[in-house]
């Protein structure tokens, strides 16, 4: 599985008239691929600050003090906007909590859902093209790296084969997509025409159905048609016949042997859509070798086991065999470098901490430490070691942000006591004034040099962490898995995105989210949508780019129970399908537990508590998210609910101890003054509470709680144990 | 439960329809629906939205002019329709058209048809009457209560000059007070969103007296007064009373909110989905909030909501309405043990518990109105099964529910 998506230390204020509000301070968590982590807490918690710092889609007044999210080895809070708009919408997309709002009312839903689709889409092939041969030239290099000087010829020569087999079965494969998209085209449209005639819409038959028999002729090709061009043949002669001598009719009802026709044709292209689709990898390589080879002799399935037998024997396993020691040689190399700048780390750990260094000679400094960690990167790896790759980022950005730090923050102050002195003479003066002082904005020049020292200490522990567990690395299966990618690259190169494909996968999506008669709907403007059906374009919207990461804030709050359900269930299943990874952001606890893998519960811009979703709910350990679990009623709660008195604090002026100190009934002397460490209480659980503390007084639960977990682990019977 | 056979019910809804024109199409928002309210009970309305119930609400405070249907408070007709009477007008027309001259037979029936157009015209009149002078009627009723009452005390004071002026005063007053007095104030109304629902112009004092100063309460002292013990009754404190409400939070506003409906002391209050646009930790002080002012004032309240284990845990008795219809109503412990219409079991079905493992078991049921029933021949009606518990359904679903429950 692996983890997808890294928060680092996130934090993050806004500058306001009042003052910097604090929304999120310092949180860390991971996203494993595949998991949903659910945040929960109140609104003003920052949950929602989180999921829109990840989509770079802050309001104009937020400041990012710190931290990183790393993602595909990138830091998403330093990149530029060019790079994110790749991300954003693409990789990683968001269901927004107001429906209404996140569509544009002006533009037809079929519109806004391919959108995204069509932008994306030359983009994609670009990006493909660059992938693949930047890999396939590390594979050359390292492998002929690990077999010496002698070999470097042979290992030319397989590139060069590898190279040539896979453009002759990228160029199989382009003829071979377009005939198919070309009949996906024409499936739509014989749809559409069965369709809207069944519902009486008035259509210009003679012509379309004529265009129809034109275009049949497009979806010839070599392997897609094969052996039924006669029967192509037939079908568009089939179709000029039925519409010869037509004349549209006044209840707009067209004649059945036309229909039929129609009928005809799209039950051809769906059973020639319906085939076995060549394994072009493996047949361009027989093909390359065995030029004069009838390839139609056999059936696709056969001629599809042939290559492979013929390909493994003849050349992969000779491939991967040299493949699997450039990977082995390219890991090693990068073990030593990693061995050694793990030391080269630790020795400069603190040289920018002790201060004396002025701003250009710090960033020399970092700049020779990220080359030799950049320089250290097993480039081969698939998936990329994002910590290693934003280093130089993370360096730079750290000692710029405390250069400045030092140079604004006498400014700041200056500025300050000028307006309050100002304001004072005012006041003595006995005038009214209608203007405030802005409070002033210091950085705290210490927590600023520790963070330098911190992005050093995470990746030292990161790469010894990575020499730990060296010697657990299949290379066999890495160098399985860099092919299966470049076979992914390669097809992604060809893979071309028409207008009308776009659509056909839109409706699909439309009807995969639960829309009825998407083919009307998808003419439709947002405002013929009920609330639930507009979130239900929503998530087609976030879904049309199949991104890896998906973000919902709160998808399901403006929603009724059943529609809730069904957005819920529909969330889960394109989660198993696609595996999706998704971050579900609600203060409903309810609602989560049927999602979530993990829970991270937040107050007052912290995670007070984390863990699995069993954890959280049958064993909470943070008052406060013992008052989230008893503030609302299940069906069984009889008693008095236990409502959590006052409002979050002022994070303007964030407290001094544990934030949830004021409204806790538990709170002890402790949690004004000093704020809670993570307390372990399993390896997946963790809660930040004195009361975890050993030599805290042993606290129950509220009994409300007490008595729903009682009754649900009755319920459960012996699962809990 | 205050639900005991011989009670008076404090509202009587029967056969309320209120229907919407867009264009030629007449969109049925409720269908002929009935209920009673018994006073100190809290009566739950759930459904998805669009269901109707929020327009079931709206049409019993008068939002709306229904469409057919009459609305009892306290024996008053407040509100009726006359929609089914002029369809039965039209049917005996239509009918009397077709009849033939000189029968016998039809003679007896043009009879009969005419006497029911007259009758149905008497009712028509007579609906009018009450649909516009409920009101006036009530106050006349009171008015009456109080000159009853003075005129003893007068007769009491008769000889002490002072105290007689100071009694007149008061008369004056109180009799201002019954004349202005509206029956339909005495119902009063929580809206949903509590940011659109009050005047950002207006102070909180503003808000929460204008109901006290429309029925022609002119004491300034008085009025302050009530507001802060209002204020101080719903939590929040006499200094609020100067502010605007964007000055506070989500949770404080619908507070606000529920202060303007209390403060006129209202018998019924009908809270359209008060805790909905509120935050968790929010939600649960609104509730405690409605439960404590329901002991303090003895309030009966119409809880319109569509969390369910919300209306379960504040609700005596549940009506779940479906696409215009009440398909079920019953006590909420009844209801919830034993559901009997299919839209019920669905909804029951979809309501997410904050318990992994009971959730990874729960089966969601789907409703599919067209598949579930055939009331194609036999229409169904409201019929009660068990004591207490209707369902929504014809003669041969009340057969199966029967034997389903071994009635």
């Amino acid at each position: 599985m692996g983890t997808i998506l890294d928060v680092k230390n996130l934090k993050i204020s806004f500058r306001t008239s009042g003052g910097t509000v604090k929304a999120v301070r310092d949180i860390s968590f991971k996203l494993e691929r595949g998991k949903t982590l659910a945040i929960v807490g109140e609104s003003g918690s920052g949950k929602s600050v989180t999921s829109k710092a990840i989509l770079g889609i802050l309001a104009g007044n937020a400041i990012i003090e710190g931290g990183e999210i790393l993602y595909d080895g990138k830091d998403l809070l330093k990149i530029t906007e060019e790079e994110m708009c790749d991300i954003r919408g693409n990789r990683i997309s968001m269901i927004f909590q107001d429906p209404l709002s996140s569509l544009n009312p002006i533009v037809k839903i079929g519109k806004q859902i391919t959108e995204a689709m069509l932008l994306k889409d030359r983009g994609n092939r670009r990006e493909a093209k660059k992938e693949f041969d930047n890999i396939l030239g590390l594979v050359k290099s390292n492998s002929a790296a690990a077999l010496g000087e002698g070999s470097r010829a042979q290992v030319d020569g397989r590139i060069k084969t590898f190279e040539n087999f896979n453009a002759e079965a990228i160029r199989m494969e382009n003829a071979y997509n377009t005939a198919r998209a070309a009949a996906e085209d024409l499936i739509a449209k014989t749809e559409d025409f069965l369709f809207l005639t069944s519902k009486k819409q008035k259509i210009d038959v003679k012509s379309s159905v004529k265009a129809l028999a034109d275009n049949l002729k497009k979806v010839r090709n070599e392997f897609f048609s094969h052996g039924y061009d006669q029967k192509l043949d037939a079908a568009s002669q089939n179709l000029r016949e039925a519409v010869r001598g037509y004349k549209a009719a006044k209840d707009q009802s067209v004649p059945e042997n036309i229909t039929a026709a129609v009928k005809n044709a799209e039950d051809l292209l769906r059973e020639l859509t319906g085939r076995t689709e060549p394994d072009f990898f493996r047949i361009g390589y027989y093909k390359m070798k065995n030029p004069q080879a009838d390839l139609h002799a056999l059936p696709v399935e056969d001629l599809n086991e042939t290559a492979k037998d013929y390909l493994d024997q003849n050349f992969m396993n000779d491939f991967l065999a040299m493949e699997e020691q450039g990977v082995a040689w390219s890991f090693n190399k990068a073990l030593e470098k990693k061995k050694k700048v793990v030391e080269t780390l630790r020795a400069n750990r603190l040289v920018f901490a002790e201060g004396g260094m002025n701003k250009s000679a710090s960033l020399k400094w970092a700049k020779d430490l990220a080359s030799e960690v950049e320089d250290s990167i097993d480039r081969m790896e698939i998936n990329k070691d994002s910590a290693a790759y934003t280093f130089r980022f993370a360096m730079s950005d750290a000692i710029e942000r405390y250069f400045n730090a030092v140079k604004r923050n006498p400014k700041e102050e200056a500025r300050f006591a000028r307006q309050s002195r100002r304001r004072e003479a005012l006041i003595a003066k006995g005038r009214t004034i209608d203007w405030k002082v802005v409070p002033k904005v210091v950085y705290d020049l210490d927590e600023l040099k520790d963070n330098v020292t911190r992005t050093i200490d995470n990746m030292t522990e990161h790469y010894e962490e990575y020499i730990r567990s060296a010697d657990q690395v299949d290379f066999y299966a890495r160098s399985v898995q860099t092919v299966d990618y470049m076979k992914e690259r390669g097809s992604q190169m060809v893979f071309r995105v028409t207008r009308s494909m776009a659509r056909e996968k839109a409706i699909q999506l439309m009807e995969e989210v639960g829309i009825p008669e998407p083919r009307i709907r998808y003419n439709q403007y947002p405002f013929e949508f009920s609330g639930g059906m507009r979130q239900r374009i929503v998530i087609a919207i976030a879904l049309a780019a199949n991104p890896d990461i998906l973000i919902c804030d709160e998808p399901t709050t403006a929603l009724d129970v059943t529609i809730q359900a069904q957005i819920l269930e529909l969330i889960n299943k394109l989660k198993a399908e696609r595996n999706l990874s998704v971050i579900f952001i609600t203060h409903d606890l309810g609602v989560v537990a049927n999602m979530a893998d993990d829970i991270a519960v937040m107050y007052a811009g912290k995670i007070v508590e984390f863990g699995t979703a069993d954890e959280i709910f049958y064993d909470p350990r943070h008052p406060y998210t013992w008052a989230l679990l008893s503030s609302m009623p299940d069906l069984d709660t009889k008693e008095k609910l236990d409502a959590i008195p006052g409002t979050p604090p002022n994070m303007i002026y964030p407290p001094e101890g544990d934030a949830f100190a004021v409204r806790n009934k538990y709170a002890m002397q402790i949690d004004f003054e000093m704020q809670p460490p993570a307390f372990y209480v399993s390896d997946t659980h963790w809660a930040a509470s004195w009361l975890l503390h050993p030599d805290a007084p042993k606290v129950d639960p509220p009994k409300i709680i007490v008595d729903r977990i009682e009754r649900m682990k009755k319920k459960a019977g012996g699962e809990l144990g | 439960m205050s639900n005991n056979g011989n009670q008076e019910p404090l509202l009587r809804v029967e056969h309320l329809c209120q229907y919407f024109k867009s264009g030629s199409y007449e969109n049925k928002a409720v269908n002929d629906v009935s209920f009673d309210i018994y006073k100190g009970e809290v009566f739950g309305l759930v459904g998805e939205s669009g269901c109707g119930k929020t327009t079931t609400g709206r049409s019993i405070i008068r939002i709306y002019d229904i469409t057919s249907g009459s609305i009892y408070f306290k024996g008053q007709r407040i509100c009726a329709g006359t929609r089914s009477y002029k369809d039965a007008i039209k049917e005996a027309r239509k009918e009397l058209r077709e009849l033939k001259d000189g029968d016998p037979a039809s003679e007896a029936r043009r009879q009969e048809l005419e006497k029911s157009i007259s009758d149905n015209r008497e009712e028509i009149r007579k609906a009018k009457i009450d649909h516009q002078n409920s009101d006036k009627m009530y106050a006349d009723k009171l008015v009456k209560e109080v000159k009853e009452r003075y005129e003893k005390l007068f007769e009491q004071a008769k000889d002490k000059p002072e105290e007689l002026a100071e009694l007149k005063k008061k008369y004056k007053d109180e009799l201002r007070v019954a004349k202005n007095t509206k029956l339909i104030t005495q119902i009063q109304m929580i809206f949903q969103d509590p940011i659109a629902s009050l005047n950002p112009r207006m102070t909180v004092r503003e808000i929460i007296s204008e109901g006290l100063v429309i029925n022609g309460i002119r004491d300034k002292e008085y009025i302050d007064e009530k507001v802060y013990e209002i204020l101080e009754m719903v939590g929040l404190v006499r200094e609020h009373a100067g502010r605007y409400p964007h000055e506070f939070s989500g949770g404080q506003r619908q507070r606000i909110g529920i202060a303007r409906s209390v403060i006129m002391k209202p018998d019924l209050l009908i809270a359209d989905e008060p805790i909905s646009a509120l935050d968790v930790s929010i939600q649960a002080q609104v509730i405690n909030l409605l439960n404590d002012l329901r002991d303090q004032l003895g309030l009966t309240i119409l809880f319109i909501a569509h969390d369910l284990s919300v209306v379960k845990y504040f609700s005596d008795r549940i009506g779940v309405m479906y696409y215009g219809n009440m398909v079920e109503l019953a006590p909420s412990d009844e209801l919830f043990a034993h559901p009997m219409h299919p839209y019920t079991r669905s909804l029951l079905s979809a309501i997410p518990l904050p318990d992994p493992r009971a959730e990874k078991r729960r089966k969601r049921i789907t409703y599919n109105a067209l598949a579930a029933h055939d009331y194609s021949v036999d229409k169904p009606t409201l019929r009660e099964i068990i004591p207490g518990h209707f369902v929504h359904c014809n003669d041969a679903e009340e057969a199966a529910y029967r034997k389903e429950f071994n009635l």
